[in-house]
């Protein structure tokens, strides 16, 4: 697929807002209503929050590279980094189904929400280092949230949407 | 991001505007954990004017909870904003949070 936008990023927390500026952007370009893009800014953040936070140990000397493109049916969001691989139990799907308040740590919520967020998402850490994140939402698909309101649960198709693991 | 702690009868209210990210939630952490053993009944965080909150944001109010659940006081979120909401509920953590349209509604827990 064509890479249409590829940025080198600075592993600096402070570097986050400008590339959330840049998903934005591309999202909308492509059409995707603004809730929707709303997630996906989110859920690419996470990502790039996770790369510079545990890949790198917020260190401003490394970077990473986000990718963005897209095709007839998906935009496309690929992170690679040569960092830390993060640890294969902590992206798997299966360890976050059901997050609650005793096992939020650093990083854990990110993943999820990249799951919860993205049509199809797929986790490759390094054997000895370095990650690479590939993440496509349908450019047909609808917000997860709805529209969320205080004390209510989330309504929608949010958690029962397709998605690809780390094997596929 | 900027933060304001006012403290009242017993409670201690963190306000709290802009983005809440892995840049600024340090910041948040701070004020929360300073507001916590301030506050004798309830520590209330005021999310109103919170224009974009990440997971970071979301782990520093699960923080907020765990210090007021250990000092035996109440935690609440002040009338989040569209961001705060939807980030929780894509976090799933929607419903371990108390909610409260505004300070008086709070303080009346």
């Amino acid at each position: 697929m064509e890479r249409r936008i590829r940025v080198t990023v600075q592993a600096d927390p402070k570097a986050l807002e400008a590339v959330r500026g840049l998903v934005r952007g591309f999202a909308r370009s492509w059409g995707l209503p603004g809730g929707r893009v709303d997630e996906i800014v989110l859920a690419v953040n996470e990502a790039c929050a996770n790369a510079i936070r545990h890949s790198y140990g917020s260190n401003p000397a490394r970077s990473f590279v986000l990718a963005m493109g897209a095709t007839d049916r998906f935009l496309e969001f690929e992170l690679r980094d040569s960092g830390k691989p993060a640890p294969r139990d902590r992206v798997a799907p299966s360890a976050h189904k059901h997050p609650n308040r005793r096992d939020v740590r650093p990083g854990g919520l990110g993943v999820g929400l990249i799951y919860r967020v993205f049509d199809e998402t797929v986790f490759e850490p390094g054997r000895t280092r370095g990650n690479r994140v590939v993440m496509r939402a349908r450019r047909d698909s609808q917000t997860r949230t709805g529209q969320p309101r205080a004390g209510r649960p989330a309504g929608g198709r949010g958690g029962k949407h397709k998605r690809q693991d780390a094997s596929s | 991001m900027k933060t304001e702690v006012e403290e009242r009868s017993q409670m201690c209210v963190v306000k709290v505007a802009g983005d809440v990210d892995l840049y600024s939630s340090p910041e948040l952490r701070k004020a929360i954990t300073r507001a916590v053993p301030k506050a004798e009944a309830l520590a209330a965080v005021d999310l109103s004017g919170v224009t974009y909150m990440d997971s970071s944001g979301v782990a520093t109010l699960v923080e907020g909870l765990r210090e007021s659940d250990k000092k035996g006081i109440g935690f609440v979120l002040i009338a989040p904003s569209q961001p705060v909401l939807k980030v929780l509920s894509l976090s799933r953590l929607d419903k371990i949070f108390d909610i409260r349209p505004d300070v008086g509604e709070a303080a009346g827990a």
